[in-house]
């Protein structure tokens, strides 16, 4: 389970990561080509630059981003074999003011983070007005989303990207 | 964020004021008794608040009221939806007929009871505070509560939750949260007012 502003990474065939719920929160999952491992990060707002203290990186794009890679970097794997999906940035409420959109604006500074970790991002559910449940499955290379009432979609599969599954 | 027991009391007491101000406004509305649960006030990191409000992946219905003015904050109502049918059975309007018009008049209730308890905030505190209008949602519970929390978590991984339900006596079961979640500024602010922030609370 991964809460707000939490994060986690695993080489264990058979973990589920999931983020239960996100609003204008941003799950984002980190794979790669062999399937062994993956991680994911419950993204709570776009900038840590607008707090004056960051207690806490995985809270935000700019700093989960960089956090999360090298976490899977550290279980043995080649930045370039690394490549993202995105999950979440929804806007539940047009609450206006200082709360303009924070789902639109963490999708942006988790996409720009992804960039400049050249890092590729291969699928992205977000944006619209729905919360979302994210699964990543490790050693699957799958990722699936299911939004309040409905069932559980995949947004990524190593069938439908043409990869061999991981033995 | 950490808060002292003297200062959680103060917010809990000021959570009960302010609930109890919105259960006599929907009682009058109603034209039944409404009960309250006694609010609790906590702060809690981030991960753990929104299992603190409830199940992340359960439906309800949720309205959101902004307040801005002397603090900013927002008064989230979260309703279960059988719960949300009932109270817009008591309004005679029925959610499956017509959700437009059901999801409208559970905002106006939001207005109605956020507005009650904002003005009970205020008067307490002495601050002039503004709600704006209602805006209303159906769907997980963790998007809702997490999308709010978003909102005044800004500068700290710790968010202050005051918590209440509210319950209508009569038609069987009919009850939902009432969530108060000030910004951090807000926090110090109220507790300013309250002679409890900084040197004074020593």
């Amino acid at each position: 389970m991964v809460r707000m502003a939490e994060f986690a990474a695993s080489q264990h065939p058979g973990d589920v990561l999931v983020s239960l719920g996100l609003g204008s929160c941003i799950g984002v999952a980190l794979l790669e080509d062999s399937h062994r491992v993956a991680a994911l990060a419950h993204v709570v707002l776009p900038n840590s630059g607008d707090a004056p203290a960051v207690d806490n990186a995985a809270k935000f794009a700019d700093t989960a981003v960089p956090l999360l890679v090298n976490e899977v970097i550290r279980l043995g794997v080649a930045r370039s074999r690394i490549w993202a999906v995105m999950v979440g940035g929804a806007q539940m409420f047009a609450l206006g003011g200082a709360t303009l959109d924070i789902g639109r604006r963490n999708d942006a500074s988790v996409k720009r983070a992804l960039d400049s970790a050249r890092i590729p991002v291969r699928a992205t559910v977000t944006g619209g007005t729905v919360g979302r449940t994210v699964r990543v499955y490790v050693g699957q290379g799958r990722v699936t989303c299911k939004e309040a009432g409905g069932p559980e979609l995949d947004v990524i599969t190593s069938e439908r990207m043409g990869l061999a599954r991981a033995a | 964020m950490q808060l002292t027991d003297m200062q959680l009391d103060a917010l809990r007491e000021m959570a009960n004021v302010g609930s109890g101000n919105a259960a006599t406004a929907l009682a009058g509305m109603l034209g039944c008794p409404v009960d309250l649960s006694v609010p609790s006030a906590a702060v809690l990191a981030l991960a753990d608040a929104v299992e603190a409000v409830g199940s992340p992946d359960a439906e309800v219905t949720a309205v959101a009221l902004p307040v801005f003015g002397e603090i900013e904050a927002i008064v989230l109502l979260t309703f279960k939806p059988e719960h949300a049918r009932q109270l817009c059975g008591f309004l005679g309007i029925e959610y499956d007929a017509d959700p437009e018009m059901a999801l409208s008049a559970l905002g106006e209730i939001g207005n109605i009871l956020g507005s009650a308890y904002i003005n009970a905030l205020g008067a307490m505190c002495g601050m002039a505070l503004e709600p704006s209008p209602p805006q209303t949602a159906t769907d997980m519970l963790g998007a809702i509560v997490a999308s709010v929390l978003a909102s005044a978590a800004a500068s700290n991984d710790m968010t202050l939750l005051l918590d209440s339900a509210l319950m209508l006596e009569q038609g069987g079961e009919c009850e939902f949260g009432f969530l108060f979640v000030p910004n951090e500024n807000g926090v110090a602010e109220v507790l300013g007012r309250l002679g409890l922030w900084g040197h004074e609370a020593a």
